[in-house]
């Protein structure tokens, strides 16, 4: 069984809970990419710019150091290496691709961690599309650098100051936006969660990162280990692996500060299934069903939902979820720049972190670890942290 | 077992054979605080309401613009939950019989159970049941819930709904069709597409259901336009600007309130 099914439903996830305003944009960009998604042609000129232009296939690369601390063989999928510093580029390479031949001339997109921000400004240059990103106050100035790349890159950077300020609130913005241009905009979401079809459309053009992972192996992976904000970087190295049961794959969720203190953007491991921003999924929310503000220090994780497809391999128990706190992030973060000489973000240094958690289970073994993106942006939080602690 | 006879289709009969519009306000349950809307709903109600729509604060409200984001802000501070937003409705049936209409995103209902929900919302008196961001294809969970209990479950067309859109929304529909006047969310504002008459006559020659239309309605000029093709006017936004604009002052907001509602009810006569 194929998911999602028709109707954009990865078992009783995702689907479509939009307003009626949207559903005709929705409708029209499903089948645009029904069309689309196998043509030769497209796959070329998608393949051509993941190329020629975000400098793909990213390493493999074994991480000899880390491995000999953990007695186990550790690779590290360099997705730091890819153009804009992220594995977000793979995916706005793909929708811009889609928007232009959709004929669409503005985007729009939210942004945490300002990575995706960046991603989508870089391919609206590159396309010659106007460009706005929604990003909350809160992470505009957690991340200021991200703000000044995507400025620079032409983007319009709108502050969005409601509820956390925080992505979720950005999400809220955008659709808002969205809602009220939806006949000139297209709306590029940056991760793999959202109304159908963007589950599916996001994880098909982050899946580059898997299937490059199975060229590159000499040997099968016995683990599988990243990071999970609304989970596109796991979903695109997990998704060419489902098939091989043999190979354990773990989601590492934002701990924050503790999943017992409630200050966490652990959706699955803290949260239970409900509706938010197009779809049905994991949700950190109260017993009125509101939805409660998320914490990390990770603002690319800061999230209180989670992409349906995740919800949906972690009831199957396919995929096991865990969390790791703000502070095992950072010292995974130190570990990482001291052994390897490779600052990674926040976000991933928390699916380096699992290796302390599982460090018995990895012994002997072959991991693949997806390094999402670089930490040049984070130095500031780092210091920050560090000198309160 | 209490028989629940729906009082929304009741009322756009009547209305139908007498010509005349209805008047749907539309505020927050909480906003300010709980009291003060159950007196605003009274205001509105000897003041010319037909129906009342009455929203469940969300906090992601991601259709509504910043007026009714910040009334929800409000509401929510005071903790409104399921309970007292039935107790509320509750409160209500005893001074009025007009249609409720519950307004609200879907997660509230669905972290409180669908199936209780329906029960529980169509004991406390409502009539019609409008979620946002629950679209015919996602509707099943819950309508069949609401459906048993003869609750309405409204839905909503839009500027973007072409024919295809509109038969499925026609064919689910309930009670009335909620058409949103713009490309956008709540809020009042001065000027409105002129396409909106054709819309309302597209929507009536597929399927001949009463029309509303809310979204960006503020002022009798609008109403006085929009009442020759519109079988009910909705106004939100604009009623709780006053509720906004008077928080130090809640005498204020019912005079303010209490005085808009008579101009909206004497532009539909």
């Amino acid at each position: 069984m194929k998911y999602p099914d028709s109707k954009g439903h990865f078992g009783e996830y995702g689907g479509r809970y939009i307003s009626e305003t949207l559903m005709p944009a929705i409708l029209e960009l499903e089948e645009f990419y029904k069309k689309i998604k196998n043509d030769k042609e497209f796959k070329d000129e998608f393949k051509g710019y993941l190329k020629n232009y975000a400098g793909r296939p990213t390493p493999l690369y074994f991480a000899s150091r880390l491995s000999e601390l953990y007695s186990s063989d550790i690779y590290l999928k360099r997705e730091d290496l890819n153009h804009t510093g992220s594995h977000k580029l793979n995916n706005t390479l793909g929708q811009a691709l889609l928007a232009v031949k959709m004929g669409k001339k503005r985007i729009i997109a939210e942004t945490g961690a300002g990575q995706h921000g960046v991603a989508t400004a870089t391919v609206c240059a590159l396309f010659g599309l106007e460009c706005e990103v929604f990003m909350g106050t809160k992470d505009i100035e957690r991340q200021k650098q991200n703000v000044l790349r995507m400025e620079v890159l032409g983007a319009k950077v709108t502050p969005v100051d409601a509820g956390s300020s925080t992505l979720k609130d950005a999400m809220n913005e955008a659709i808002r936006d969205w809602i009220t241009n939806v006949r000139t905009t297209y709306y590029m979401i940056g991760t793999a969660a959202g109304p159908h079809p963007y589950p599916e459309i996001v994880r098909d053009f982050q899946s580059v990162i898997g299937k490059e992972v199975l060229k590159q192996i000499d040997k099968f992976p016995d683990i599988l280990i990243a990071c999970i904000g609304g989970g596109s970087n796991a979903i695109g190295l997990f998704h060419p692996f489902l098939k091989y049961k043999e190979v354990k794959m773990y989601g590492v969720e934002a701990g924050g500060l503790g999943l017992e203190t409630g200050k966490h953007a652990a959706s699955i491991s803290g949260g239970k299934p409900g509706v938010l921003h197009g779809n049905k999924t994991y949700l950190l929310q109260d017993e009125d069903g509101r939805i409660k503000e998320a914490h990390s220090i990770a603002a690319g994780l800061d999230y209180p939902g989670v992409g349906p497809e995740h919800s949906f391999f972690a009831d199957k128990k396919r995929i096991i979820y865990d969390t790791v706190t703000d502070k095992e992030a950072i010292n995974a973060f130190k570990l990482l720049c001291k052994l390897e000489g490779i600052i990674p973000a926040i976000e991933s240094s928390h699916a380096v972190a699992y290796l302390e958690k599982i460090k018995d289970e990895v012994k002997g073994k072959t991991v693949i670890i997806n390094l999402s993106g670089r930490g040049d942006k984070d130095i500031d939080t780092i210091a920050n942290y560090l000198s309160q602690s | 077992m209490k028989i629940n006879v729906n009082k929304i289709d009741d009322l756009f009969t009547n209305y139908k054979k007498s010509g005349k519009t209805a008047f749907i306000p539309f505020i927050s349950i909480g906003d300010p605080d709980i009291e003060t809307s159950f007196e605003i709903a009274k205001t509105l109600i000897s003041n010319g309401a037909d129906m009342i729509e009455l929203g469940y604060p969300f906090s992601d409200p991601m259709a509504d613009g910043k007026v009714i984001q910040k009334s929800y802000e409000r509401a929510l501070k005071n903790r409104v939950s399921m309970a007292d937003a039935f107790n509320f409705i509750e409160r209500l049936r005893e001074i009025s019989e007009i249609p409720v209409i519950f307004f609200t995103y879907y997660n509230p209902i669905f972290a409180y159970n669908p199936s209780k929900f329906a029960e529980e919302a169509s004991a406390a008196g409502i009539d019609g049941i409008l979620v946002v961001d629950l679209p015919p294809e996602e509707s099943d969970e819950l309508k069949k819930f609401t459906d048993e209990k003869n609750l309405d479950q409204i839905f909503l067309l839009a500027p973007t709904s072409d024919a295809s859109r509109i038969k499925l929304v026609a064919s689910y529909a309930k009670g009335f069709v909620y058409y949103v006047s713009v490309t956008g969310v709540t809020g009042a504002r001065k000027s409105l597409p002129a396409e909106m008459r054709s819309k309302v006559n597209e929507i009536k020659k597929i399927k001949d259901i009463p029309v509303g239309i809310g979204f960006g309605i503020s002022n009798p000029e609008q109403v006085k336009e929009i009442k020759n093709y519109a079988d009910a006017i909705i106004i939100g936004s604009k009623i709780i600007q006053f509720i906004e604009d008077n928080l130090n002052d809640k005498k204020n907001i019912i005079k303010n309130i209490a005085e808009f509602s008579y101009s909206i009810k004497s532009s539909l006569m």
